[in-house]
């Protein structure tokens, strides 16, 4: 299995603030040991390897993660719970999990 | 189980009917989200056509008195049972002891949305096939590619996929009224009101002449603000 773990370069130069709160817990978790790689999606640079691979695998938003279970279709993760919950195993905060998935789904807000 | 027919964004645009149609032909069960306004047509629609659906609504709690007693009145009018979805009342009142009853004000109506919205529906789907919403695309600039009919990778896991189906997704404002109209369809009084787009009572305000329903909605919050997103036309602009 290979994980990815992209994170984003906002155009103003300064680090995405969600990317950092994700990056805290990774490492607060000590999964980050278990990111194989990590890559800058530069808002200023259509060809920083993270906003290239967001291009390849159509992804609309950052951080996420990608899950190549060897040979299996790569998997992306935009919300970080889930991808903690299904890679990791770990019980999540539910109420930080639903926030997330309300973010990713802005659609959402309607229902 | 039966199967499923139709699992994917549609290239042509398909009637309403047909939608639900084939998502009742497709599916052993199908659950149609009704938060009490105008997505009464989706279930006027699906009364005509099959049994093989259920109804329910996310009682957030903070609804207008109007809007409870218009889903009661829609489960008279129909004769149906609605499932009417609360919250989990631990973390609502966390929620509440931490932050008050109006943080939605200070820091956005996203934690709120999520403790009384999104993770009650979560719970509602985790073993549902598929779903259905009333949303459409000129709601909202959140909404303007919504599709008829999509793998709903919100609330799918490894171990289930759910269909979501957007039956309006293509009608805009005045074709969900005409048909209102014309169906002679139980509606919720607060549109009589200036209400175009419903939610809970501290979010949800009357609109004027020729303003947008998402005016309507979260007033206090930038429309289009999608902080996660790649911005990938600053690059553009800069190069």
């Amino acid at each position: 299995m290979h994980i990815t773990f992209v994170k984003k370069i906002l155009a103003s130069g300064e680090p995405c603030q969600k990317c950092l709160d994700v990056e805290l817990r990774l490492n607060k978790t000590g999964q980050m040991a278990q990111i194989d790689e990590v890559l800058i999606a530069d808002e200023r640079n259509a060809n920083s390897p993270g906003m290239l691979l967001a291009a390849e695998l159509n992804v609309p938003r950052a951080p996420f993660f990608v899950v190549d279970r060897d040979g299996v279709e790569k998997k992306v993760y935009t919300v970080y719970f889930k991808f903690a919950k299904e890679v990791f195993g770990q019980s999540g905060n539910k109420t930080e999990e639903a926030k997330e998935i309300l973010n990713d789904n802005p659609d959402l807000d309607y229902i | 189980m039966k199967k499923q027919a139709v699992t994917e964004t549609q290239s042509s645009i398909v009637s309403p009917t047909d939608i639900i149609k084939q998502a009742l032909a497709s599916h052993e069960q199908v659950q149609i989200s009704f938060s009490g306004a105008e997505d009464v047509v989706l279930i006027d629609m699906a009364c005509n056509l099959g049994e093989n659906f259920e109804v329910f609504s996310l009682d957030t709690g903070r609804l207008h008195p109007e809007t409870y007693r218009f889903i009661e009145e829609v489960r008279n009018h129909y004769g149906l049972d609605i499932n009417v979805i609360s919250p989990d009342g631990d973390a609502t009142a966390e929620l509440v002891k931490r932050k008050g009853l109006y943080s939605f004000y200070e820091d956005g109506h996203q934690e709120c949305c999520g403790v009384r919205k999104i993770e009650p529906l979560r719970r509602h789907l985790e073993t549902a096939q598929a779903w259905m919403t009333g949303q459409r695309q000129d709601q909202s600039p959140t909404r303007s590619n919504v599709p008829q009919v999509q793998v709903d990778t919100a609330f799918s896991n490894d171990s289930n996929q759910v269909i979501k189906y957007n039956p309006l997704s293509e009608w805009r404002s005045g074709d969900v009224w005409n048909y209102i109209r014309e169906h002679n369809l139980p509606y919720n009084k607060l549109h009589d009101r200036g209400y175009q787009s419903i939610g809970c009572e501290p979010c949800t305000r009357p609109v004027g002449p020729n303003q947008h329903e998402r005016a309507g909605r979260w007033w206090w919050e930038e429309a289009t603000k999608k902080e996660c997103g790649l911005h990938m036309i600053n690059v553009t602009e800069q190069s």
